[in-house]
């Protein structure tokens, strides 16, 4: 099974290439998996539905969550990973467009790891992804992966 | 201890501690007539009941019970079963008139050291010492099974405080080691210049003390932690292994230009992480070491004998022969540390990871000839853990 | 927003504490740099400021996990499980690179683990990323938005 190091969750197609442009260019992650809606984005990382042949030992190290998804929405996949023990330690970063306070604050109540602002301006926006990617892979210590425990209710 | 049925006068007499569990008194004279023909001098006890057999046994020590087979209201046989339910270990021979082969049988089977026919007397003494021997061999190997048990339990213990000690002083050593570290930095950056010559010659090889002890702390840290944390084995493809070891080494593979070839590698139930760090470490080396043309590695495994050999071949300087063993000491290094970086750990820790797992590595090279490192793993999953380190401990207590 | 932002330092080696303030002060931000040596006084200043005190809540937290009587990983374990507190962001700052520790913070809900170098250049240089990040990038609770 591949591992994944940045699980990119985001519905605008402009960003996601903008996103994926800005991390590859520094070579700071290869393997970088999109998904477009907050229940693909749980799927991905608990590691069922159309992604059940992964695990937890696969990734992914960085997720670059936004908040406005369809089907379910960011603060729902961000209270759901960081809620369940064998998912807590994975490092989530928001990555949203949203000016709300409410979200900001309830990002972080929620766990988040941080909240970061799209800039407008593409140039700065690619500057900001690169900056992200900087520092969560390469200063930042990640925790390390562990296989998610399988079926049945055995916990890690 | 021999015998000897011609049984000299002028040797002393054998001291024989002996239980007679018998009602004729006519019998115990005989016997005890037997066993001082035999070389013995007996002191006997005597047990006609049940209850005066426990209470014998309970009170005293006995180098021998004879026990006659018909007693008036029980049975001999029954006198054993009361010593293996008393779990003594104390020699038990019958004597006794005609006993018919499958009764003699069964009556070995249940424990009896031997038994003795009434009218073969002569052969008791024999049958007493040999039954005697017999249990002083028994004795000595329980006594030698305890002390490998206690000596496996020492050597546990030693290993578990030595690498608690490793890894605690190496730990704490960091946070002060840092402070020197940064500290003459900053003092060079402050006075660099302001002060004379000397000083800043002083200060530089102070920072370079620091950096160096740091480097050789972070290292024995690193090693000490190889095998403490023991993660879960699962069934993994090898190649699956080169391929993070090669994506942990990304960018020194594309500095080098390195080539790697795999050839197909066996699946195993093991730790994939502490793999990873070998085959991590060996390519590093392979690609560190390169000679003047851009490395090349190969990768390859064959079965053998139970075994799973891994090969890493490169086309790099090479190693003199005479080295071969050296370089898997920790920090033991060849170069200078002006010539090629590193600390001489990867080796070391290769090492232990693979000997912890079962196998052996080793070198086979020429210098400017290349490198091949091999190191071999078992092709299925050994004893358990607690199993494997016994055999290990036994192996090293009968050296 | 006008007050600088508050940067509350928990370490218990006033080496470290100098050199992370004056690196932290050095970029030129308007910053305000509380330096606190021990666990136990963090927790108790960090409560009074919930409580609306002279001394403000801070925007960023960070820790050092090897600290007296209450370490690290309690002080980490109080501040994410206070509702008043737990939405601060916590780095961790330590001299520790073991994967226990790592994975023992991030459970507790630290917001980031970085290992202190052992040498002033790259101390520096990773003090720098984590200001640049944090303070540059990154948007703090306290602050709000713009």
């Amino acid at each position: 099974m591949k591992q994944v190091d940045i699980l990119l969750v985001e519905d605008n197609k402009d960003d996601v290439e903008l996103t994926l442009h800005a991390l590859r260019k520094e070579n700071l992650a290869n393997n970088i998996q999109v998904v477009v809606d907050g229940e693909e984005a749980l799927d991905f990382i608990f590691g069922r539905g159309p992604f059940s042949d992964r695990t937890l030992a696969d990734g992914p190290r960085l997720v670059l969550l936004d908040l406005k998804l369809p089907k379910v929405d960011g603060l729902e996949v961000l209270r759901q990973v960081k809620a369940d023990p064998r998912t807590k330690s994975i490092p989530i970063v928001i990555l949203t467009s949203s000016k709300e306070e409410r979200d900001l604050v309830e990002g972080y109540n929620l766990g988040t790891n941080s909240y970061i602002q799209k800039p407008v301006d593409f140039d700065q926006f690619r500057e900001t992804v690169n900056r992200v990617g900087l520092y969560w892979l390469v200063v930042n210590q990640a925790p390390v992966v562990k296989p998610i425990a399988a079926a049945a209710g055995k916990s890690s | 201890m021999s015998h000897s049925s011609n049984h000299l006068a002028s040797t002393p007499a054998e001291k024989l501690k002996v239980l007679l569990v018998e009602d004729d008194p006519v019998d115990k004279e005989l016997v005890l007539c037997a066993l001082r023909n035999g070389g013995f001098d007996p002191q006997a006890d005597s047990a006609e009941t049940q209850e005066q057999f426990i209470a014998c046994i309970e009170k005293n020590s006995y180098h021998v019970i004879l026990a006659d087979y018909n007693l008036c209201s029980w049975r001999g046989t029954e006198a054993l079963d009361l010593l293996q339910k008393g779990a003594m270990d104390i020699p038990f021979i019958l004597v006794t008139g005609a006993l018919g082969d499958e009764m003699a049988v069964d009556c070995i089977k249940r424990g009896t050291a031997d038994y003795v026919l009434k009218d073969h007397l002569p052969r008791l003494p024999v049958a007493v010492r040999r039954a005697i021997r017999e249990k002083q061999l028994r004795e000595a190997r329980r006594q030698a099974e305890e002390e490998l048990d206690r000596k496996i339990e020492e050597l546990a213990r030693s290993n578990r405080d030595l690498e608690q000690f490793a890894y605690v002083a190496s730990h704490d050593l960091q946070e002060p080691l840092r402070m020197v570290a940064t500290y003459t930095q900053l003092l060079g950056e402050r006075y660099r210049g302001k002060l004379d010559e000397k000083a800043d010659k002083y200060i530089a090889y102070a920072v370079d003390g620091a950096v160096r002890m740091q480097a050789l702390i972070n290292d024995l840290l690193i090693y000490s932690r190889v095998g403490r944390q023991r993660g879960e084995a699962q069934r993994i493809a090898c190649t699956t292994v080169v391929e993070r070891a090669l994506r942990n080494l990304q960018a020194a593979v594309n500095e080098a230009g390195a080539v790697v070839k795999c050839d197909e590698l066996p699946t195993l139930y093991i730790e994939p992480g502490p793999l990873v760090q070998v085959f991590q470490n060996l390519i590093s080396n392979a690609i560190k070491f390169h000679g003047p043309e851009p490395p090349r590695i190969e990768i390859s495994a064959v079965e053998k004998g139970g075994q799973w050999v891994f090969s890493v071949s490169d086309n790099g300087i090479g190693i003199d022969p005479q080295h071969a063993e050296d370089i898997f000491v920790i920090f033991k290094r060849l170069h200078s540390r002006s010539e090629y970086p590193g600390s001489g750990l990867g080796l070391a820790i290769c090492k232990k990871i693979i000997e912890q797992a079962g196998g052996s590595i080793w070198a086979e090279s020429q210098p400017g000839k290349g490198s091949t490192f091999k190191f071999t793993l078992p092709a299925r999953p050994t004893a358990e853990p607690e199993e494997k380190h016994e055999l290990a401990a036994r192996d090293l207590v009968n050296r | 927003m006008n007050s600088p932002l508050e940067i509350l330092l928990i370490d218990d080696n006033p080496a470290d504490l100098e050199l992370l303030r004056e690196t932290l002060v050095d970029q030129g931000r308007v910053l305000c740099v509380r330096c606190v040596l021990d666990g136990q006084a963090a927790l108790a200043q960090l409560r009074d400021t919930s409580k609306g005190a002279a001394i403000r809540r801070p925007d960023l937290i960070v820790l050092d996990l090897n600290l007296p009587k209450k370490d690290g990983g309690a002080v980490l374990a109080e501040i994410k499980s206070d509702p008043q507190l737990r939405s601060i962001p916590v780095v961790i700052f330590t001299t520790s690179q073991a994967p226990n520790d790592i994975e023992h913070s991030y459970m507790l809900g630290a917001n980031c683990f970085v290992t202190k170098p052992g040498n002033l250049h790259d101390f520096r240089a990773v003090v720098n990323r984590l200001e640049e990040f944090w303070l540059d990038v990154a948007r703090l609770p306290r602050q709000g938005m713009p």
